[in-house]
């Protein structure tokens, strides 16, 4: 077995199986590190807690809903503006985060009639929202309030407000991932089934495990829209609480990050029959894949081939500028969960970057399946990663940047090792054809940052170069190109906006989207009243 | 003309300004060399305070995590607090101290947290690391208790009375405990002892909190207190704790049990604070303040004279964070002939109602206050929007930052955290240089407010 012996894990020989080196010849179940075990304390390893993973990650991305936490308030404090789940109605689920506020005497003597209190006033503080989501933390799963009761209590007494129950405390689970696992069941247990939709198109979809992180959600709607397929509803970034409560209102469910959702997605097919279809939507190759997949499933090709062609035309050229200055660049691909096989094999074929090694905070070993499928051999891959080891790693392995998160960023930093951050990204959105070019962007100015180039001189020791003002990064970037790339009037660098969203924002208000009629199948212009705040009947 | 004290009436919170205990207590941690606390409760409670810490200082900080699972919420979690403690040592050979942090939830399940850590002290420390000096410290910060402040306040207290060693003779230092602050904060502090020739034993050494990308090597931000210097807090000639609420609990332990004479406060932000707290400082060391310093705080009175009567009078001002820092600003703020209109304290602390300087605002201000307890952040907004609250700027930390911008009101960014301006943590706010950078700050964002909403703007073309 390929196993990878950190140095400074030796003294922890459990942790030998949790990283291996894709050999060249090896079958990839020879390859494959432990996942989703317990974490050994004291490693100092990245991961974060179940109750994190069920609010932060899937549940406040739903952007009309009061989401309230149930414990001591750092639980709140700590999920509450450190994620860029953005939606396209002001930001409520990003500016206004709630806590019980659990003190020592609600830990005595029991925190329900104070937490019904708090649910009350929350209420009443945004009279404009009905929607609640409730969270469980650790101290009020281990005193054994019953919130559940609470919220049924509430919904009875104030009959135009509804109450989702999470019970994911921090402690259930090795990581986030046990958080995604309980509000995914959690969500089609109680809420699914509830609603009955507008449906507009003959195509109907639901679009899961998308989190609209900087608009990636907005990208893909764009897109589909312009199918004609309906969303039916997004889980859960920039979706509507109602829509969500509709999901067993789908022809199909299009998966985008199948480590947090594909749980909804299997019970969703077991319970009414619905396909579940995964997809990626990073890179080019897989976007358009993914665009040509859902149209092979309702028959309508030719309407994502219009996209394929117009999107390649619009911004192929860009990428390919990037693609020509990336080749060879070495990176460490090291996010939470899902990226490493979503990004790995595109940043290969679309980029020319070699992606020297991958890791998952919260995979599992399905993850692991995918990723390390979709790495070139030699690739170091390492399963809930600790401090040490990423040192370690990064030392021997000399990558030209991370892609990770804030923090362990800072880590790199001082090493040495520019970073990217791949959770909240730095100006994204990177999905879809042109966030794919954002995303070659932001790594093309990472690497080749002139000021970065000059972290590596002593100038206590070495010669100091004196005859610069300044370098420019095509300097750096062209340095070995061809003339007949230096020179193309073909390739260009990126020339979208700061931020994309709000022309397609704009373009959405312009009832420009067509829809083939449920009944007759003609296709007409929905209104974007009808899009965006359709009214969800309640069913029993 | 009146200055209120309440506490918030609502039993929840809409966007907390603290966060819970063991964040205090890990922020205490990460400034001691050699040590790196180990967090006894669910991942979380590690992940998102080393994250916010991130945010704030751009560098990464260690700390661990015991990784409480469902298994051990259920059985008890001291078999992790062992496996964690040994762990940490085998991989990391400098480290000496470990403070063992608990939370809400291993509290709530009642581990016993000191019983495990003799356990570990006659056995594993015993046998396996036998010729090495570790020390371990149960610091015990459920999260259903206090606020992030306590928490700093109950560890620094833990860490000084497990080290302090009463010794033959004084060290001839003072302890000078800062309180929650900025590295440019302890820069600044030492300056000022520094001028007086004074020699201190600063707890908590940070400065470093601002650590370089070097050409070679791996420069991992932490603290520089080290085990000598918690040891001789014990034989200082006196203390002085700046804050009341962050760090006077360990002034008072050293003057109780070592009779180390304690002073606490006041925050030394803004002229009149520093004056006292160099006033201290020469009372307890008998050395004289020099002339150079008189210069210095020339510099600020210049400094503030050119923005205090022009453009900050009569400012309407609301401030929320730490205690301490809000207080110290309050005061300074009333001093510029602002009016702070309205404090937001983030727990429910009990002494607030007896804090003189408190009290002093009741008995003493011209203009209508409310210092408001246990707030959230609805209780500001909640007044802007629908109580017709008229602000001019607000001071506080990021989290409040929607506030500000959702009501066009000029924020200027102090306290913890602050991720939405770079380098926050290189400005002070205690001594004349923090008094320079406030009263200058505050008169460039109001600068900036009057440009956008072009309320005046052209009164600077000559100023």
């Amino acid at each position: 077995m390929p196993y990878h012996q950190f140095k400074c894990s030796e003294c922890i020989p459990e942790r030998l199986h949790h990283a291996v080196d894709k050999g060249e010849t090896e079958d990839l179940t020879d390859a494959l590190p432990l996942g989703y075990l317990n974490t050994i304390p004291g490693t100092i390893s990245e991961r974060g807690c179940a109750y994190c993973g069920a609010k932060h990650v899937i549940g406040t991305p739903m952007k009309d809903v009061i989401h309230l936490s149930h414990g001591p308030v750092g639980c709140t404090y700590d999920t509450w503006q450190t994620k860029r789940y953005i939606s396209d109605d002001g930001n409520f689920q990003l500016k206004y985060t709630f806590a019980s506020d659990m003190k020592e005497a609600n830990v005595v003597f029991g925190a329900e009639k104070m937490l019904k209190k708090n649910i009350v006033e929350a209420f009443k503080a945004f009279p404009e929202i009905h929607n609640m989501a409730l969270y469980q933390t650790c101290a009020s799963a281990l005193i054994g309030d019953d919130i559940n009761a609470i919220a049924e209590e509430v919904m009875e007494e104030m009959p135009d407000k509804k109450v989702f129950v999470c019970n994911a405390p921090g402690f259930a689970g090795p990581s986030q991932s046990g958080g995604h696992h309980k509000i995914n069941i959690a969500w089609l247990n109680q809420m699914v089934g509830t609603g009955e939709p507008v449906i507009y198109s003959k195509y109907v979809i639901n679009y899961v495990g998308e989190y609209n992180i900087q608009g990636d959600q907005e990208i893909m709607k764009d897109y589909f829209h312009r199918m004609g397929i309906q969303i039916n509803a997004t889980f859960t970034g920039n979706g509507r609480f109602d829509d969500l409560r509709c999901l067993h209102k789908a022809q199909l469910n299009v998966l985008e990050c199948a480590r947090s959702s594909e749980y909804i997605c299997d019970e969703l097919r077991t319970r009414y029959g619905i396909p579940r279809m995964d997809i990626d939507g990073f890179g080019f190759e897989a976007t358009a894949d993914s665009l040509m997949k859902v149209a092979h499933f309702f028959g309508i090709e030719d309407k994502a081939q219009e996209i394929i062609d117009a999107e390649y035309a619009r911004w192929k050229p860009e990428l390919d500028w990037y693609a020509a200055r990336l080749k060879g660049v070495k990176m460490c691909l090291w996010p939470g969960g899902s990226k490493l096989w979503h990004w790995a094999h595109m940043l290969k074929s679309e980029m020319g970057i070699n992606v020297v090694s991958v890791y998952t905070k919260f995979g599992h070993q399905g993850d692991m399946e995918k990723g390390v499928s979709r790495c070139e051999p030699g690739t170091l891959a390492i399963d809930d990663p600790n401090e040490l080891e990423s040192v370690e790693a990064m030392y021997e392995l000399k990558p030209d940047l991370i892609m990770t998160g804030k923090r362990p960023g800072e880590v790199a930093k001082k090493i040495r090792v520019p970073y990217l951050n791949v959770h909240g990204y730095h100006n994204g959105p990177y999905k879809g054809f042109e966030g794919w070019v954002r995303l070659a962007r932001d790594i093309y100015n990472c690497v080749y940052s002139p000021a970065h180039q000059l972290v590596n001189l002593d100038i206590s020791k070495d010669e100091i170069p004196t005859d610069k003002g300044f370098v420019t990064r095509e300097s750096l970037s062209d340095a070995n190109l061809s003339d007949e790339i230096k020179n193309s009037t073909e390739l260009r660098e990126y020339t979208g906006a700061y931020d994309p969203i709000p022309a397609l924002r704009k373009k959405a208000e312009s009832n420009v989207y067509t829809f083939p009629d449920p009944e007759t199948g003609e296709w007409r212009v929905v209104p974007v009243e009808t899009l965006r705040n359709s009214k969800i009947v309640d069913v029993e | 003309m009146s200055c209120e004290l309440k506490a918030k009436d609502r039993t929840g919170v809409i966007n907390p300004i603290f966060t819970c205990q063991p964040a205090g207590a890990q922020f205490v941690s990460i400034g001691v060399k050699d040590c790196i606390a180990l967090v006894h409760g669910g991942q979380g409670c590690v992940m998102f305070v080393r994250l916010t810490m991130s945010q704030h200082f751009k560098e990464s900080f260690e700390l661990a995590s015991s990784s409480v699972h469902e298994d051990a919420a259920v059985f008890g979690a001291l078999n992790r607090v062992e496996q964690g403690v040994d762990v940490l040592l085998m991989r990391y050979p400098d480290l000496k101290i470990i403070p063992i942090i608990t939370t809400c939830s291993t509290e709530v399940i009642g581990d016993d947290v000191d019983g495990v850590v003799i356990k570990l002290e006659e056995g594993l420390l015993k046998t396996k690391y036998a010729d090495r000096e570790v020390h371990l410290i149960p610091i015990h910060t459920p999260s259903f208790v206090g606020s992030m402040i306590s928490g700093y306040d109950i560890a620094v207290k833990d860490f000084v009375e497990h080290f302090a060693k009463k010794a033959d003779k004084t060290n001839g230092k003072i302890n000078l405990l800062t309180g929650w602050v900025n590295p440019a904060d302890v820069t600044e502090l030492k300056s000022l002892i520094g001028e007086m020739k004074v020699d201190a034993t600063v707890l908590f050494e940070i400065e470093t909190f601002d650590s370089p990308i070097m050409p070679d090597g791996n420069h991992v931000s932490h603290g520089e207190t080290t085990i000598e210097d918690l040891e001789s807090t014990a034989n200082a000639i006196g203390t002085i704790a700046l804050n009341r609420y962050e760090g006077a609990k360990a002034a008072q332990f050293l003057e109780n049990e070592f009779d180390v004479p304690a002073i606490i406060g006041p925050t030394p932000i803004g002229i009149r604070n520093t004056d006292t707290f160099l006033a201290n400082v020469k009372k307890m060391t008998g050395k004289a303040i020099p002339e150079s310093l008189v210069r210095k705080r020339g510099i600020a009175l210049d400094a503030i004279a050119d923005v205090s009567h022009m453009f900050l009078a009569g400012k309407k001002v609301a401030i929320y964070g730490n205690p301490d820092l809000v207080i110290g600003l309050a005061e300074y703020c009333i001093d510029l002939e602002m009016e702070p209109v309205l404090l937001l304290l983030g727990d429910d602390n009990a002494k607030y109602g007896n804090d003189p300087r408190i009290k002093a605002l009741k008995e003493g201000v011209g203009f209508n206050m409310e210092v408001v307890t246990n707030a959230d952040f609805w209780e500001l907004e909640n007044r802007i929007k629908n109580e017709g609250l008229e602000l001019d700027l607000i001071l506080g930390h990021s989290k409040g930052r929607y506030v500000a911008i959702d009501n066009n009101i000029p924020m200027v960014r102090l306290g913890y955290p602050v991720y939405d301006r770079a380098g926050g943590f290189r400005h002070p706010v205690v001594g004349y240089a923090g008094a320079i950078w406030l009263a200058e700050e505050m008169a460039n964002a109001i600068f900036t407010d009057m440009e956008y909403k072009h309320n005046k703007e052209w009164v600077l073309n000559v100023w």
